[in-house]
């Protein structure tokens, strides 16, 4: 395997007695857009800055394209950072906040006015190049930010909650735009978030940070489909966590015992742990199919009654209360304008899921 | 209701700051006499006939003695040469007190104030003990061996600058504090992503944007300490020439009222810019969030 | 500048704002006359002190001086602060603006100079104030105190939170039981800090009192002023002592207190 374009290795880094980053070990490969995942206190943020060169590792590693780049400092560094409050300079005028990095190289003037130019034009903001950042909206002035970090061509882009700040609608658009000028310059990006819907949409691969560690990292689809622990399906999405134990596991099939589901659950591959050890199914709520009478076979099928029914537009999520009294979570698309069976609150139905569409999870 | 709240500060400080404004200029153009009080009246209401005696001679007699024109000069040049001495000093304490760690950043300002609510008179008394022939830095200079004569240090303009810097450090410190304090970490982080050094990053960054704290800062010692009287005359020489002396000697030596005022006004003058300059930080301070 | 010369240059800096102060405490415990020279420890400069007559009766003058006009200046400084800050824009807003903040750096020998003019063409004109005295210099006191009482209880009301009045309005209390029940106690700790800052600056004051004082109303800086022109005293000395004690603890009380009710207020957000 060739040498990975960010290594970073065995990584900590810690503020008094707590580890906000804890021994973090991850490869990101050149021209990958790579999020970074984590609630508040995950120690996402503290990684980053590291990569920037704001912080030094308390142990650890960072090799940034064969360069070991730990004790350089953040002026030294072929790094750009885009600031989660921007952080443009208040006093310059959007084009002297772009030409800035690019001063600092000593770029001779003609060729930083071309360089400005290009990037005026790729966030699209040639019109306002002579306003000052107060003068600008919110957009604006993330637009001006990634153009500022890109100017100096860096190796690698670090983002840290670019999209925070925007309504949603703008946030939608601007993630697009994002991954176009992404693939298109050709530039590795790490990309901080705590919005896990941005990270699967932006990410090529993404890394689940909690408590200071990494505990997944994958394709989008990946983890969102085969998350690995509790924390991670419960964090990425919503998911249904049903606790039982391992009743049997054989080569091709296994049954976990749920008296939470009420049922034994029907898995169609073998499980890794032994029999009678205590495990959890998640299932996500858009994998269950809900019926008065399911008018097909399941391999597992629950029965309870609902108890809420929340409508948001494009789908509806059943509340549905087991005998055990464990809710469950269920979501269906409305494709037709009006509920064509009519289930209502109080009414007993069934909920259907194939043992395929459920993960095992032992820790 | 609401126009009482307004109206009451409105006439206090009308009447006894803005009105005597008006006394001043007044009295500024009428002659001295020896009377009670030392000045003739401007308006004379004699046979239903109003005169006005605008007398100019007191401005005229200004700028026929030398001593006054010198002692503006010297003023603005001891006041200005100060200035520049307590921001070399405040800045460096201002920046360091609004990086500190926050819990001791109260601690920090409580120290820079502190002085500020002991006695005035009494904090400049204290460097006549410091600073006198026989006084505690010769003494110290003297048993270590650096000197073998006492140093002259009382009674010149050295001891002027040096009250002046002492007294109106904490007026420096504030105003800095206060834009140094609010400048976002960010914009440093930023800028050292972007390559710059730490001291361009100073230059380009926290300097101008620290620029509204070094104005406010600058002015309001530069100002004050034009009409200084009290340090001069307790640490200065004779060769010390401040405009504040030469006012109190008018009024409580030569008793000429009508000379004193019109040194008043042009002192008032002379500062108008500096406090026009004032007004605007402040102002525009004022309208940021 | 490297992080170990800024250190250099702060500490330098406080040592050179609190030599002076230290000094004076330590030569006021000398028993030589010749207070810069040490010739053994001794406290009989306070008792001078406490037996000087002169002394005695201007710090008595003083201190009324400084309790009457530090009332003034905050009450002042309240109706100042309340119609920059609440009243919306008004005319006249210009203008008291203007007049609270010039005499923060109008130069002394100005004020003084102008008032006791002001005071002597109205007492020409209407037989008032009849001659100088305490009254005089409680009004120019005040008048300078206000300025700087305004500063101090502006930035607090700034800082308050306007929809608590509205709360209390919603709830049906007229605009003066607001002022009393709500805007009143949220301003108190700036109203301490004017009124202490209105009286400190009083207390300190020579060049305005000396212009608007007569010869029996002399105030104490007045009478260390013409002491200490002929030289150190060792009686200054003691008085002086007298003075930074009596600031530090207050100094300290202060930051007691609001360390006490910031303990309090993140006891209640927590």
């Amino acid at each position: 395997m060739s040498n990975p374009f960010i290594r970073i290795d065995g990584v900590t880094r810690t503020f008094g007695e707590v580890y906000a980053v804890d021994d973090v070990s991850l490869d990101i490969q050149q021209g990958e857009l790579f999020c970074l995942l984590g609630g508040s206190g995950s120690g996402k943020s503290t990684l980053l800055r590291m990569l920037a060169g704001f912080e030094r590792p308390t142990a650890g590693r960072i090799i940034i394209d064969g360069r070991d780049m730990t004790d350089v400092p953040p002026h030294a560094r072929d790094v750009n950072m885009m600031f989660q409050s921007y952080a443009l300079f208040p006093h310059m005028s959007v084009e002297r906040n772009i030409a800035y990095g690019l001063h600092r190289m000593g770029m001779p003037k003609a060729q930083i006015a071309t360089r400005v130019t290009d990037m005026l034009s790729l966030v699209q903001m040639e019109k306002l190049a002579r306003r000052k950042p107060d003068q600008l909206s919110g957009g604006q002035r993330q637009r001006v930010a990634l153009a500022r970090a890109l100017a100096r061509r860096p190796k690698l882009l670090l983002l840290d909650e670019p999209l925070g700040a925007l309504d949603r609608k703008l946030r939608e658009e601007t993630q697009l735009e994002l991954k176009k000028i992404q693939s298109s310059l050709g530039i590795t990006f790490i990309v901080v978030t705590h919005d896990q819907e941005e990270a699967m949409t932006l990410g090529d691969r993404l890394g689940v940070m909690n408590e200071g560690r990494i505990v997944q990292v994958g394709a989008p689809h990946e983890v969102y489909e085969f998350p690995q622990s509790r924390f991670v399906a419960d964090f990425i999405g919503t998911v249904n966590l049903f606790e039982g134990t391992i009743a049997e596991d054989r080569d091709t099939d296994a049954v976990i015992a749920s008296p939470e589901a009420g049922i034994d659950i029907r898995i169609p591959h073998a499980v890794t742990g032994t029999a009678g050890q205590p495990v959890a199914v998640a299932l996500r709520p858009e994998k269950i199919v809900i019926s008065r009478t399911l008018p097909d076979p399941y391999d597992n099928v629950l029965t309870g009654q609902v108890t809420d029914i929340v409508y948001s537009g494009n789908l509806s999520v059943f509340h549905v209360t087991l005998a055990s009294g464990k809710r469950v979570r269920v979501s269906r698309t409305n494709r037709l304008r009006a509920e064509s069976e009519g289930i209502g609150a109080g009414d007993a139905v069934q909920l259907g899921f194939t043992g395929q569409s459920a993960v095992v999870l032992a820790s | 209701m609401k126009r009482l709240v307004a109206l009451v500060p409105v006439a206090w400080l009308g009447l006894f700051f803005l009105v005597p404004f008006l006394v001043l200029l007044k009295i500024s153009f009428s002659e001295p006499a020896i009377a009670q009080p030392p000045y003739l009246p401007l308006l004379d209401w004699a046979d239903g006939i109003l005169t006005i005696a605008l007398n100019l001679g007191n401005y005229i007699f200004l700028t026929e003695d030398p001593l006054y024109l010198l002692s503006y000069l010297s003023s603005v040049k001891i006041a200005a040469i100060s200035t520049v001495l307590t921001l070399l000093l405040g800045y460096p304490m201002a920046y360091v007190i609004a990086r500190a760690p926050e819990h001791r950043r109260g601690l920090l300002l409580m120290l820079v104030i502190l002085p500020f609510w002991t006695s005035f008179l009494l904090r400049v008394y204290a460097w006549i003990g410091l600073l006198k022939a026989n006084g505690i830095v010769n003494n110290a200079l003297l048993a270590v061996g650096v000197i073998d004569q006492p140093l002259v240090m009382l009674q010149t303009d050295f001891a002027v600058y040096l009250g002046i810097v002492y007294t109106y450090l904490p007026f420096m410190i504030l105003p800095l504090y206060a834009t140094l304090s609010k400048l976002d970490a960010d914009l440093l982080d930023a800028s050292a992503d972007l390559g710059a050094r730490p001291g361009t990053t100073f230059l380009t960054v926290t300097l101008p944007l620290s620029l509204p704290g070094v104005v406010a800062g600058s002015m309001l010692v530069f100002i004050p300490a034009v009409g200084e009287y009290i340090i001069p005359a307790l640490l200065g020489g004779p060769g010390t020439l401040m405009i504040g002396s030469v006012l109190w000697n008018e009024f409580f030596l030569n008793r000429d009222w009508p000379v004193a005022a019109a040194v008043a006004i042009v002192m008032v003058l002379v500062l108008a810019l500096p406090i026009a300059l004032l007004r605007r930080v402040q102002a525009r301070e004022g309208e940021r969030p | 500048m490297s992080h170990t010369v800024l250190r250099l240059v702060v500490i330098a800096g406080f040592v050179f704002l609190y030599a002076p102060i230290v000094s004076l405490v330590i030569y006021s415990f000398n028993e030589s006359r010749l207070v810069t020279v040490w010739s053994g420890f001794s406290t009989k400069w306070y008792g001078e002190l406490l037996r000087d007559p002169q002394i005695l009766g201007a710090a008595w003058i003083s201190l009324k001086v400084a309790f009457l006009a530090a009332c003034l200046a905050t009450v002042l400084g309240t109706l100042a602060a309340t119609a920059l800050v609440r009243h919306g824009r008004f005319r006249g807003q210009t203008l008291l603006g203007g007049l609270v903040t010039a005499p923060l750096v109008m130069p002394e020998v100005i004020i003084g100079l102008s008032l006791l003019l002001l005071f002597v063409a109205l007492d020409n004109a209407l037989g008032w104030p009849g001659g100088r005295g305490l009254s005089t210099i409680v009004i120019a006191h005040a008048t300078f105190g206000t300025a700087f009482a305004v500063v101090v209880i502006q930035a607090r009301m700034v800082a308050l939170d306007r929809s608590v009045e509205e709360a209390a309005q919603d709830l049906g209390a007229r605009p003066l039981r607001v002022f009393f029940d709500v805007t009143l106690p949220g301003l108190a700790p700036a109203l301490v800090a004017a009124w202490l800052l209105a009286f400190t600056l009083s207390l300190d004051d020579v060049v305005i009192a000396s212009f608007v004082a007569s010869p029996g109303s002399t105030t104490l800086p007045m009478v260390i002023f013409s002491k200490v022109r002929l030289g150190v005293s060792p009686e200054v000395n003691a008085l002086a002592t007298l003075v930074i004690a009596t600031v530090s603890i207050l100094a300290l009380f202060s930051a007691w207190l609001s360390a006490r009710r910031r303990g309090a207020g993140s006891g209640l957000s927590g």
